[in-house]
């Protein structure tokens, strides 16, 4: 007797334990019976009652999950061996065709999987790398900007304005049609369809990570290097350019400095002389003769030196006096 | 994932904890009062009563906050501080960080505190941190991302793993503004830009999935070129110190010839003037003499011209040293010329 109700007791607990289910707030679940669904999924968080040992639960989660693709290697449209890797977001949307058609998240990530990298591969292939590198044509919009700006006078910043321009325009650029966004939406919407049916609702897909292929990448970064290098040889020999044309300019500068100089000065003098000339004729024309007297004294005056020796002929105007004395 | 249903031996829901507690102690105390089984029954009462006591309470420390739910329902959301939940793990609490600024980082991570001081490795980031640009260039950009948890229930039960989602969609969005831009603004000028406009749009694309997730901020670490392209880029901003240093040497060298030049032109222009005033000044002295000269001389010309002949030659014949007077009627006075040739 004793045996018996403990036995009892212990059924009872059992039973009490097995028909009772809690659903979280991250969850919903699904009552089977005989693996069998048994009316609508239970969404709502709380404890919930089943019969015991005859029912069965399945929880599946009602969050956003995500999901997390294998890098893959795609040719682009223009022949460029990429790297793509995509994530998506995903929520079980209809427990109960999901638990029909894939089981549970390892059979949705295996469908996920095949679902997503062929759509993946497939759009990827259809455009030009630059459709999944650049969303917008605003860089086109830049490159513009830089060409029209106004370039200002002065010698120094104008080089180097140049060589901005020169520097920032490498690469390959060309207009987009479609631009990364609309093609991880082309994505979402070619793969929806098929992936509600297996009640899952895709929330997203992102192109997480666009990369070169490693031998492509070599040759980009080689690119890359040999630009850098016209870069650099163009800075340096527009110094070497500007460093000369200054040099010119020193010279020119110096030549016409001095010469200027030197005209004018030789105006000015030639201008004192020419009003010197004038103010003598003037002055000395009324009596030219004596004017020849006086300066030719002058002259003898300053040029005999002293303690000359003279030998003057008794000829001689000053000295005819004494030969009339003999 | 099976929920591990804590052992329940009365009804539900219960009006408050408290109350509900008091009422098992009160259920309990009957059981063992009745029976008196003796010491066994006695201890299984109080580890029993301890296991109750020991998870009846929980706290929540000032940076977080508590989600409480029971039997997986959503309660209430505590604050920090000490509080009373159902024992046996029927009130269960997830603690959220909520107050505290959250940060993943991208291309790096910090790998410890050495010396006081945060070291950084970013071996073996490449793949997070190497992007295409607008021009299929490559650049090396890292980041950091700060977020808090605006929203804890949100962030528990929205979505399963906020965080991996939160690097995904900053891995995308970050790839996404940095391949609308050209190599060269993502290494010098647009930092700011891209830092503020990849914040944007990762809020937008977060704000999608409802996780209860600010960001605070993006904030760009290192900008690089590739490592492989890393000396090709430093040729470069050597060029321009090459460059500049040239035009330095030139323009220095031209500011030292040239003002120097302008001096010494303006020394030149001087002098002529000089000269000019000199020559002009004498000119009008000589003229102005000769003129107060000449109108004395015009009164009486021959004896003044008489007068300054003799005076002239007198002061000549005074201040020779040796005088030789020849008499035109003498022929041939040649000795003196040997003589002339030895002084002057």
């Amino acid at each position: 007797m004793k045996v018996v109700s403990i036995i009892l007791f212990v059924l009872l607990g059992l039973g009490a334990i097995n028909g009772t289910f809690v659903v979280r707030e991250s969850e919903q679940a699904l009552i089977t019976q005989f693996g069998k669904i048994l009316g609508e999924p239970v969404s709502k968080a709380g404890l919930y009652v089943k019969i015991p040992f005859i029912q069965d639960v399945r929880y599946f989660d009602k969050r956003i999950l995500s999901w997390d693709g294998d890098p893959n290697q795609i040719p682009t449209k223009d022949k460029k061996y990429i790297i793509v890797d995509t994530t998506a977001r995903w929520r079980i949307s209809d427990s109960v065709k999901f638990a029909q058609t894939v089981q549970d998240e390892s059979g949705a990530a295996a469908r996920l999987d095949g679902i997503l990298d062929g759509v993946t591969r497939d759009i990827i292939s259809r455009h030009n790398l630059v459709e999944a590198v650049r969303n917008t044509n605003t860089i086109l919009d830049r490159v513009q900007a830089k060409l029209n700006k106004p370039k200002s006078e002065e010698l120094p910043s104008d080089v180097t304005k140049l060589i901005e321009i020169e520097e920032e325009i490498s690469g390959e650029i060309e207009a987009i049609q479609v631009g990364r966004e609309r093609l991880s939406d082309a994505i979402l919407e070619r793969t929806r369809p098929e992936l509600i049916s297996l009640g899952i609702e895709l929330i997203d897909v992102q192109l997480r990570r666009i990369a070169y292929e490693a031998s492509v990448e070599t040759k980009v970064f080689s690119r890359m290097i040999s630009e850098r290098q016209r870069i650099a040889e163009k800075i340096r020999s527009l110094g070497k350019a500007e460093e000369a044309r200054i040099k010119g300019k020193m010279n020119l500068d110096l030549q016409e400095i001095e010469s200027t100089a030197y005209r004018k000065s030789e105006e000015v003098r030639g201008k004192a002389d020419a009003e010197a000339i004038s103010i003598y004729a003037q002055s000395l024309g009324r009596e030219p003769e004596f004017y020849n007297f006086l300066r030719t004294l002058e002259a003898y005056r300053k040029s005999l030196p002293e303690k000359a020796e003279l030998i003057l002929s008794t000829n001689s105007e000053f000295l005819k006096q004494l030969k009339q004395k003999k | 994932m099976q929920y591990d249903v804590a052992m329940s031996i009365h009804q539900f829901p219960p009006k408050t904890p408290q109350d509900e507690f008091a009422a098992v102690l009160e259920t309990l105390s009957q059981i063992f009062s009745k029976g008196s089984k003796g010491i066994g029954a006695s201890i299984v009462a109080v580890l029993f009563l301890l296991y109750a006591a020991t998870t009846s309470f929980y706290t929540i420390d000032v940076s977080e906050e508590g989600v409480v739910v029971r039997f997986g329902k959503y309660i209430q959301t505590t604050p920090p501080g000490l509080h009373f939940k159902l024992p046996f793990g029927i009130d269960q609490v997830n603690k959220v960080a909520s107050k505290r600024r959250l940060q993943q980082e991208f291309g790096f991570r910090s790998s410890g505190v050495s010396g006081g001081r945060t070291t950084y490795t970013d071996k073996g980031h490449a793949m997070e941190s190497l992007m295409l640009t607008g021009d299929l260039n490559v650049a090396d950009v890292s980041w950091i991302l700060q977020y808090e948890i605006r929203d804890p229930w949100k962030y528990l039960f929205h979505a399963r793993d906020v965080e991996r989602n939160i690097r995904d969609v900053s891995l995308s969005i970050m790839r996404r503004v940095v391949g609308d831009r050209l190599v060269g603004d993502i290494l010098t000028v647009g930092r700011v830009e891209i830092a503020d406009e990849a914040k944007r749009l990762t809020q937008e694309v977060i704000d999608r999935y409802d996780m209860g997730i600010k960001i605070v901020t993006i904030n760009l670490q290192d900008v690089n070129p590739p490592e492989a392209v890393k000396p090709a880029f430093n040729d470069v901003n050597a060029a321009k110190q090459q460059q500049e240093e040239a035009i330095n040497v030139a323009e220095r060298e031209y500011n030292r010839f040239v003002p120097e030049a302008r001096g010494r032109a303006d020394q030149r222009n001087s002098e002529a003037e000089a000269y000019s005033i000199n020559a002009i000044n004498r000119a009008k002295g000589d003229a102005s003499r000769f003129r107060s000269i000449t109108d004395e001389y015009q009164k009486a010309p021959e004896i003044t011209r008489s007068r300054l002949y003799i005076e002239t030659m007198e002061e000549l014949v005074t201040k020779t040293k040796k005088l030789t007077i020849v008499d035109d009627e003498l022929k041939g006075v040649l000795p003196i010329f040997g003589g002339l040739k030895g002084e002057k």
